[in-house]
Order: C-alpha cells, then sequence, then structure tokens
C-alpha cells in the first residue's frame, strides 16, 4: 500500500514537470482607430487589433488572465477548444460576464493540435477588434506528425472587415430592412436597372414572391483586413525564397464575411481545417466560412516577386492582400463582380409562393452544388448584355422562354433545373473546394456502441424582418436541449432559409458525414447553403452547457442557435444564480429596435416611430398639419407577427384624429359609412398580410362600427436611390411618395396626399 | 403632375450641383513607370489612375512615364498603382494579374518585361529576359532553363492543350492544338533523347502522328474523342521520359473504358467534357522529376 502511494506521488510529480505552464496576460482597452480617414472606437487587446496570437503546444497548461479594462462587461471564446465548461467563455451561460475593471483567469490543459482562434463572445464586441489566433502545435513526437507539412514555416493570418457603423446600429439597421448597405454596394437591384439589364420580369417575379433585393450578405464594410491590414506587407514573409513552401493558418474573424482565398503563385493546398488535419487537396481557390480555420500550404515559384494571397469577401465589394515574398508585386486576378440579377432568377426558382425553398428533386449537400454559380462571371460567363443575347447564347426559342416567365408567374418552376448547372467544379476548369473533398487521415468513427440521440433542425429566416432561427424558434423561445454523457448525437441540418449559415458548436469537434466513410473529417463549424442538408454526429463527452448556433454575428444576436445541456451534470461555480444567467442570456433576441422617420414638407409633417422585436411591433403613424384644414392624425399599431414568414400581424390601433372641414362637411367611405373626421378617437382592431408584390393590405375595424381596408406599397426601388410609396384605402384617402436617399438618414421627398395635397420636404430617418 | 415633375427636375439639378470640378487637395506629385503603348492604353491608365477631386493621371506613350497628382491624405500611390495594374499594365510597384494582361488590346500588350516572374499558371515556361529593375536576378532565374530538357516539353504541353480544349467541348482548339503537337512531333530532336528512350520514341512516334494529324482535321468532337483515346495510350507509353515540373496523373473513366492525363487530380473528364465532368478515377500518379 505504501509502495503504491509513493508510486503515485511520484508519478504527480513527474507529470507536473512534464506539463509546461503557459501564461499569457491579456489587457482589453478601448482604443481609437482609423481605417477609412475617420476615427471611430474600437477595442484593442495588448494594444493591437487581431488581439495577440497565443501559441500552446498539445500538454501544455494554458492559463490566460484577462485584464477588464474597459467601461463595459467582456468574455473570452476559445474557438474550437476542448476544455472544461467553465472555460468556454459564452456570458451567462458558461460564465458571468467579466465585470469592468476586473481580472479573469481562464485555464485550461492543452489537449488538442491545430490551428483555433478565440474572440469575444460578449455583444458585439467582436466586430470591433476583439478577434485573434490561437495556435496549438503538435509535439514532435506527435504519431500523426506529417513531415513535409507540420515541419513547414508557418504564418497565423486572421480575417475580418471593419465598418464604420457602430456594430448595434448595425444590428439596428438591419432589423429595419434599411437598404442603406445595398446602396453602398450598389446592390439595390432597382427597377430602373432590371430593365437596363433585360430583367424587368425577373424583377416582378421577385417582387410577386415578396421577396427584396437578393444578396450574398447583409453589412456593407468599409474595409477587409488581413491581420488588420487591407494591404498587408508583413516583413516576416519576405524571407520568403523561390520554391519555398508557407503553411497559412487561416482563421476566418470576421463577424458576417465569408471570403474567397485566391493566390498569385498558383495553386492553394488545403491541409487542415478547423483544427484537424485532413488529407492535402490542391485547389485554385475556396471560400472560408465566418468562424472556420484553414490550413493552407502555398510555394513561392519565383524570387524577387512578391506574390499577392488575396482575400475576397463573398459580396466581392473591396478585398484584402498580403504578399508572400520580396519584390515587386504580382498580383492575382480579382473576382469580378457578381451578376445579381441572375442571382435573383435563380431565387426566384428555388422560392416557394408559401416562402420555402424548393428543392427540385436535387440532393444538395456539402458546398458541392453551389446555386450562386450563376452570378458567378468566371464559372458561367460574364454577364450577357442584356436577357436577349442570353436567350440567344442558350440557344432556346426566346417565345418559349417568355412564355414560361409569363405563365402566373410560376413559370420558373416549370424550367428544367438539373444539378449539373450548379456544380462549380464540373462547369469550369477552376477547381473549388468543397466539403466534399475533405478527407481525415486517420478514422475518426465513434464508438458502435454507443446511444445514437437523433437530433433535427431547420434553418429559418425572414430576410425582411431579419429573423433567424432553427425551426421557427430563436433561442429565448426554446429550451436547453438535453443529452447524455456517452451519447452519439446525430444531428441533421436543413436549411430553408435563403442566406448561408456556418453553424459552429462549442467545445466537440463532430465528424462531417460527407462520403468519406471512416474518414469523415472532424470539424466545428458547418456551412450550409440554402436548400442544402448536412448531417454531423458528435460523441457527447464533455459535461456543461455548449452553445450550437450561426456564428454570422448578427444571426446569433437575432436568436439563431441552441444550447446543448448535459443531464445531471454539476452546477457550474461561475453561474452562481442559474435563472438569472438564463433570462439574461435570452434576452440577447428579446432585443428591441428602433426605427423612425419624419418628412418635414411644405404641406405638414409626416412621419413614424417602430419598435419591434422578433415577434412584436409597436408602430405609430403620424400626419401633422400645419392648419386645422389639413388636420392632425396619428395611428398607433401594436401587433404581433405570426407564422415563419411574418406575413401575417394581427394588431390592436388606436387613432386620433382632428380636422377641421368647411361647413361641418361629412365624408363617406366606400362601404357608404359617415364619418366627420372632424375630431375622433377611436379602438381599433385589424390585421395586416402582407401580399404578392409585398403589398401590405391592412383591414381595420373601429369602436364606431367604421370599418377601412387599406393597402399600401413602401420603398418601391425605382432606382438606385429612388423609392416610391404608394397608399390607398377605402376612406378615399390616398398618397403617393417619392423620396430620392441622399444620405443614410437624408431623404428628399415629393409627395402627395388627398387629405394635405401636395408637399415638397426633406426625410429624416433613425 | 406638371408640377412635380418640374420639382424632381429641380430637385435633380441641386442634387447632382456638388459634383462639379474642384481642385486636388494636399496635392503630392509622382513620376512612375507603368508599360504600355497607344493611346487605348493611355486611356485605360488615366481611367484606372484617376479619381474625381482626388487623383489626376497624366500617362506619356511615349516615355512610357506617367505623372500622378494626389491628394495624399486621402491616397496612397500604391492604391493608384494597384489599380492601374489590376486593369493589365505592370509598374515599379505590382505586376499586373496575367488574365488582365492577356485581356488588354491588342496594340496595348507591351513586351512584359517581368514575364519571366509570371506565375506558372499561365506560362508553365519561364522566358528569359534581361530585368532593368532586377538585374542580379538573371542568374538566378535562369535556373528553371538550365534543368535537363530532352525537348518532349513542346509534345506533352500541347497534349494538355488538347485535353483541355476536349474538357471545355471546343473542337476547333483542340483542332488548332493537335496541328501545333503534329508541328512538335515532327520538330522533335530524337537525339536529345537517352538510347532506350529513343527507341520507344521512335515506335510511337508514327502513331501519334497519325492521331495528331486525325483530330486536326476535324471538327467533330465526337471522332476527335474516339482518336484522343489513341493518343493519350500512346503517350502515356513515354510520360517516364518527360521531365515533369508538376506531378501527372493518369487517369481512367470506365463508360469510355479510356484513360487520359492530367496535371490535375481531381478529375476532369475530356471524354464527355460538361455532361460527365468528374466521370472517371486516377489510377497512376507519375511524381514531378523536378
Amino acid at each position: 500500500m505504501k509502495k503504491t502511494i509513493i508510486w503515485l506521488l511520484f508519478l504527480g510529480v513527474f507529470s507536473i514537470q512534464a506539463q509546461n505552464i503557459v501564461r499569457y496576460d491579456l489587457f482589453v482597452r478601448d482604443t481609437i482607430v482609423n481605417f477609412t480617414g475617420k476615427e471611430k472606437r474600437a477595442i484593442a487587446v495588448n494594444g493591437q487589433i487581431p488581439m495577440p496570437t497565443l501559441t500552446f503546444t498539445e500538454g501544455d497548461i494554458a492559463e490566460i488572465y484577462v485584464h477588464n479594462e474597459l467601461d463595459e462587461e467582456t468574455s473570452l471564446h476559445w474557438h474550437g477548444l476542448f476544455l472544461p465548461n467553465k472555460e468556454d467563455g459564452v456570458p451567462y451561460l458558461t460564465q458571468m460576464p467579466i465585470p469592468p475593471h476586473t481580472v479573469h483567469k481562464y485555464t485550461f490543459p492543452i489537449i488538442q493540435h491545430g490551428t483555433h482562434w478565440y474572440h469575444s463572445h460578449f455583444g458585439l464586441q467582436e466586430q470591433i477588434g476583439m478577434y485573434g489566433s490561437m495556435i496549438l502545435n503538435k509535439r514532435p513526437d506527435d504519431k500523426t506528425f506529417r513531415k513535409g507539412i507540420d515541419d513547414l514555416p508557418t504564418f497565423p493570418i486572421v480575417l475580418s472587415e471593419w465598418t464604420d457603423y457602430k456594430p448595434e446600429n448595425v444590428h439596428r439597421m438591419l432589423h429595419n430592412a434599411s437598404d442603406w448597405f445595398a446602396i453602398k454596394k450598389g446592390t439595390t437591384q432597382s427597377y430602373a436597372e432590371a430593365i437596363k439589364q433585360g430583367y424587368f420580369k425577373t424583377k416582378v417575379h421577385n417582387e410577386w414572391k415578396r421577396m427584396n433585393a437578393m444578396d450574398v450578405s447583409d453589412v456593407y464594410y468599409d474595409k477587409f483586413l488581413i491581420n488588420g491590414k487591407s494591404e498587408n506587407d508583413d516583413t516576416s514573409l519576405k524571407s520568403l525564397k523561390a520554391v519555398d513552401k508557407v503553411r497559412l493558418r487561416i482563421s476566418n474573424g470576421g463577424a458576417s464575411s465569408y471570403f474567397w482565398l485566391t493566390y498569385a503563385g498558383g495553386k492553394i493546398t488545403v491541409v487542415a481545417n478547423d483544427g484537424n488535419d485532413v488529407e492535402p487537396v490542391e485547389v485554385d481557390r475556396m471560400l472560408i466560412a465566418v468562424s472556420e480555420t484553414y490550413d493552407v500550404v502555398v510555394t513561392i515559384p519565383a524570387d524577387n516577386i512578391a506574390f499577392e494571397f488575396l482575400a475576397t469577401p463573398e459580396d466581392r465589394t473591396k478585398s484584402a492582400s498580403i504578399y508572400l515574398g520580396e519584390g515587386i508585386k504580382q498580383l492575382t486576378s480579382p473576382l469580378p463582380k457578381l451578376k445579381y440579377f441572375e442571382g435573383m432568377e435563380m431565387m426566384n426558382g428555388m422560392m416557394k409562393m408559401n416562402g420555402d425553398l424548393d428543392q427540385m428533386g436535387m440532393n444538395m449537400s456539402m458546398q458541392q452544388m453551389d446555386m450562386n454559380v450563376v452570378m458567378y462571371p468566371e464559372i458561367t460567363g460574364p454577364e450577357a448584355n442584356g436577357k436577349k443575347a442570353k436567350v440567344e447564347m442558350d440557344g432556346e426559342e426566346p417565345s418559349t422562354h417568355k412564355m414560361e416567365q409569363m405563365d402566373g408567374m410560376d413559370g420558373m418552376e416549370g424550367m428544367k433545373m438539373n444539378e449539373d448547372m450548379y456544380k462549380s467544379n464540373e462547369l469550369s476548369d477552376i477547381t473549388t473546394l468543397n466539403y466534399a473533398m475533405l478527407k481525415s487521415p486517420t478514422q475518426t468513427t465513434l464508438p458502435d456502441e454507443a446511444p445514437v440521440k437523433e437530433l433535427r433542425f431547420t434553418l429559418t429566416g425572414n430576410m425582411n424582418r431579419y429573423v433567424w432561427s432553427l425551426d421557427n424558434k430563436v433561442i429565448s423561445e426554446s429550451d436547453k436541449i438535453l443529452i447524455k454523457k456517452g451519447e452519439k448525437v446525430r444531428i441533421t441540418l436543413y436549411n430553408n432559409s435563403m442566406m448561408r449559415h456556418p453553424m459552429h458548436l462549442h467545445g466537440h469537434d463532430f465528424r462531417l458525414l460527407n462520403g468519406q466513410g471512416e474518414y469523415a473529417p472532424l470539424k466545428n463549424v458547418v456551412d450550409i447553403m440554402p436548400m442544402e442538408t448536412d448531417v454531423i454526429e458528435f460523441e457527447a463527452n464533455a459535461e456543461g452547457d455548449w452553445f450550437f448556433h450561426c456564428h454570422i454575428l448578427y444571426h446569433m444576436m437575432s436568436g439563431m442557435g441552441r444550447v446543448f445541456s448535459y443531464e445531471n451534470q454539476e452546477p457550474n461555480p461561475l453561474i452562481p444564480n442559474p435563472q438569472l444567467a438564463l433570462r439574461k442570456l435570452k434576452s440577447d433576441d428579446r432585443d428591441f429596435h428602433i426605427m423612425a422617420e419624419n418628412d418635414f414638407a411644405t404641406n405638414g409633417n409626416d412621419g413614424q416611430l417602430m419598435v419591434q422585436s422578433t415577434r412584436w411591433s409597436f408602430g405609430t403613424e403620424w400626419r401633422l398639419g400645419y392648419n386645422d384644414m389639413h388636420g392632425y392624425e396619428t395611428e398607433t399599431h401594436i401587433g404581433r407577427y405570426i407564422g415563419k414568414m411574418q406575413w401575417l400581424m394581427p394588431f390592436v390601433g388606436f387613432d386620433w384624429r382632428y380636422r377641421k372641414l368647411g361647413h361641418n362637411e361629412v365624408e363617406e367611405n366606400l362601404f357608404g359609412q359617415k364619418n366627420t373626421k372632424d375630431k375622433r378617437s377611436l379602438v381599433s382592431v385589424g390585421v395586416n398580410y402582407t401580399l404578392p408584390m409585398l403589398v401590405v393590405a391592412q383591414a381595420e375595424i373601429f369602436t364606431d362600427g367604421n370599418v377601412r381596408l387599406q393597402f399600401e406599397r413602401n420603398d418601391i426601388p425605382v432606382t438606385q436611390r429612388l423609392r416610391m410609396n404608394l397608399m390607398w384605402n377605402t376612406d378615399k384617402e390616398y398618397i403617393g411618395v417619392l423620396r430620392y436617399i441622399a444620405t443614410r438618414n437624408l431623404g428628399i421627398t415629393t409627395h402627395y396626399d388627398s387629405d394635405m395635397g401636395f408637399g415638397v420636404g426633406l426625410n429624416l430617418n433613425y | 403632375m406638371k408640377s412635380m415633375f418640374n420639382i424632381l427636375i429641380v430637385l435633380s439639378v441641386l442634387l447632382s450641383a456638388n459634383t462639379g470640378y474642384a481642385q486636388i487637395k494636399n496635392p503630392k506629385k509622382e513620376t512612375i513607370k507603368i508599360l504600355g503603348n497607344c493611346d487605348r492604353c493611355k486611356s485605360d491608365i488615366e481611367k484606372a489612375g484617376n479619381l474625381k477631386n482626388e487623383v489626376i493621371v497624366i500617362w506619356n506613350k511615349d516615355s512610357k512615364i506617367a505623372e500622378i497628382t494626389f491628394d495624399s491624405k486621402k491616397n496612397s500611390l500604391t492604391e493608384i498603382l494597384k489599380r492601374i495594374a489590376l486593369e493589365g499594365y505592370d509598374n515599379d510597384q505590382y505586376l499586373a494579374p496575367d488574365m488582365a494582361y492577356a485581356q488588354l488590346a491588342e496594340c496595348c500588350k507591351y513586351e512584359r518585361k517581368k514575364q519571366m516572374y509570371a506565375s506558372t499558371e499561365v506560362q508553365p515556361k519561364m522566358e528569359m529576359d534581361a530585368d532593368m529593375h532586377h538585374p542580379e536576378k538573371h542568374t538566378e532565374m535562369a535556373m528553371p532553363d538550365m534543368m535537363p530538357t530532352n525537348g518532349l516539353d513542346a509534345l506533352f504541353d500541347n497534349y494538355f492543350a488538347i485535353k483541355d480544349a476536349l474538357v471545355k467541348t471546343n473542337a476547333t482548339a483542340a483542332s488548332a492544338k493537335a496541328s501545333e503537337l503534329l508541328t512538335a512531333i515532327k520538330d522533335l530532336k530524337i537525339e536529345s533523347l537517352k538510347a532506350e528512350e529513343q527507341t520507344v520514341v521512335t515506335k510511337i512516334m508514327p502513331l501519334l502522328m497519325d492521331a495528331a494529324k486525325s483530330i486536326s482535321e476535324t471538327k467533330d468532337i465526337g471522332k476527335q474523342r474516339e482518336t484522343f483515346k489513341m493518343l493519350s495510350k500512346n503517350i502515356h507509353g513515354i510520360v517516364t521520359f518527360y521531365n515533369s515540373n508538376e506531378t501527372i496523373y493518369y487517369q481512367y473513366c470506365p463508360m469510355q473504358d479510356a484513360n487520359w492525363l492530367s496535371k490535375d487530380s481531381t478529375i476532369k473528364n475530356p471524354y464527355y467534357g460538361s455532361q460527365m465532368l468528374s466521370c472517371g478515377s486516377t489510377v497512376e500518379t507519375i511524381d514531378k522529376k523536378n
């Protein structure tokens, strides 16, 4: 017995010696940055953006002291790491946020290797600088050590983006369906542009299906950054000489941008993904999803040239470059602009009238079939000059094509769509990486005997109202999902929304069932394109509450996620009050977003104030004349959005108006009901329903028995910056407005109103 | 309605009033050499560089010198030169993407002084050319050309070009490349090969010539593909003599029971083109020789 104890003691001492403690001190501070010529607030850690690269070797013990010198809370998440739940850094879930001006210590053993990253998981801090690389090196004696790959020089790269707008404001604008970002990007897809390019019918068809302009990303960014710079001449890459190879460890720390990666010096060899080795695969280009990591090996083909490694966001508005080697800079071809109207036509085809996506019998999975290829000139040819030219090129008879489109507006479904139309790698000689090409070098199968828990989620969303959810429920509307330790959890994900989503699981790697059988790659982020179905599975082996969410920051904050919770787990010492924490966790997607506008016109003031959340809407509209003849009126509606597409909104309303008509004139509505309008204050109930062409129909009944039907269509995109509003109701009121959008908050309007007549004004909006 | 229209016009005039010409603030002037030839290039270069009220580029086609005046607070010379290079014009700081150069108008295809540096994907063989800016590079860059070559390069280059044309179902290109292949076979200096190689090559040469000739003489993609089977089979016989600087893959299409060679591990089936592009598998990998 004694002997055993001594032996144990000896072992203990031994292991302490073998485990190397690596300590980092991170000082989180407010800072001012200037990316665009304007000084803006950002957050820097140890004085830098991105945050410093943290390097460990498998077997180390990490001790990370976070000194929060901000006046707000924060918390850091170690993305892709296996660690005790309380070190995971999700505020209100695995710990309480780190209070201002305090120090928090994260400590965990490093039990894996690979390229990972870390970022703030608090609020929208990730958007303004809180992201950095985390490199876990293999031990040299690791039996998976790959000669020629793991011994290459490495260089960490963090991709990100910058906007001069405060992220809170970005979030608010997204929820208000502001099209300012589209104007900045030049992607308004207005009627004038549609007509010019020969896509008028496509545009009408699109609005018929109740869709706004389509895009591949939501936010307009001022700059895209590689390690904090959009034009990066990192000196440590200058020593590279001809035929040297370098391994770039790339993390996408962008809040909402996917990046295309291309290289001026030739092919890119992918050797690892999400921190896990994959069999080397050579590609011409690849798309890295938000929060994914890829390790790639590139060769410097010649001396005295610096070869551009280019990161282009999916919307291709701008790009960021870093140069490998020293000398004159060899550029690579920029990605040509997207063919948005082709994309719109594709969207029309896949959208059913009820807002679901129509798979048309195609089995889409693993990014192999990319519907977006119709927008890529480098794959499907340059933009045809007008639709006619395109039809002729296709060798189709133009008349049948037109007929199909006109037939009940649903002709597109009649068109033959087949899988080959979208397989990027078969349409061109450019090889693009997709998930099916990833293969683990080692077997990744899970224990056979473990019980399987099957879960299925449909990714759902509503672009117009910027609601993103799973199974049409946001985080605050759903319970934690209980799983048992030792189970195999198999999740089937189907994306029924119109955007792609990078779904990230905390604390575990999952197998992505991509057709590689026992060698399915291990990942912790899976990018799912619209209409794709992907299956992932993982072994439930780490107790705790683990977040599973879309890593597009604004989607996560809107509630697109779930929490996996292990049954019968020990309470988390960092969450002293679980009820309070849960309430706080759920408050993110319960936020209300404010929108207000007022038109100061020659004939009166017109305006509205809207406060909306995922399901609720409080809106007040007013029309205030400058004299009693024109009158004053306000209408307030409190409603709740119903259904996935939120086209239906029942509401209760309150109406107040005062107007002096000459000689006590009495107005009569279409139904013969009379109404003086002189002075009324009424309560009402009613319902809004969004019709095709995005016309909002409103039926309302007032306490005096009067009924009103109203049809309203706002923000018809006439040209890039010109919008038109039209309204008519059964009180024989009508309004027509033309608004020119001058700046984000300022418009110039001209309108005609049946009550107040003709006016010209300035529109201010927030 | 008419008054509304008038007001719209007034509005639009007002809105466009702020776009008039203004002097460049914080001006800084630089002179830079930018390659190009003609008036077309001049307008391309200046258009790419200019920014309203911020940058003015004036390029002289004889001296190839651009005078760039720019607002130094809002622009950097680097950004301006990058924009110009992206249009296809090499300059002191940037080499244009090969694609942008290739798309220049004929008269603008200046002699690329840095052709020898160009990335390997478009021009696998680097041409030697003296470089004014980096004279010391001359010797280092000569290295690729000093590698032992045995004249099979042109043969294989043309073979791969035919293969690519068939992948794209482009009969015209396939036929053009086949006649180049024919020339390459005729020009082959058989004495540069080793003795045992000479025997094999001499044996298959007539077969290669027949196949190349037949592909070059037809525009029928079906016939070309049929002949390409023969061509591929025979050329595979000598692939081991070829000092390729890239790995070559011998691939097989079960539906046609035919093989082909490719530099790409990803299957791009020349026998079907886009119909069944990814049908097939790699059956042999020939490692690169240098």
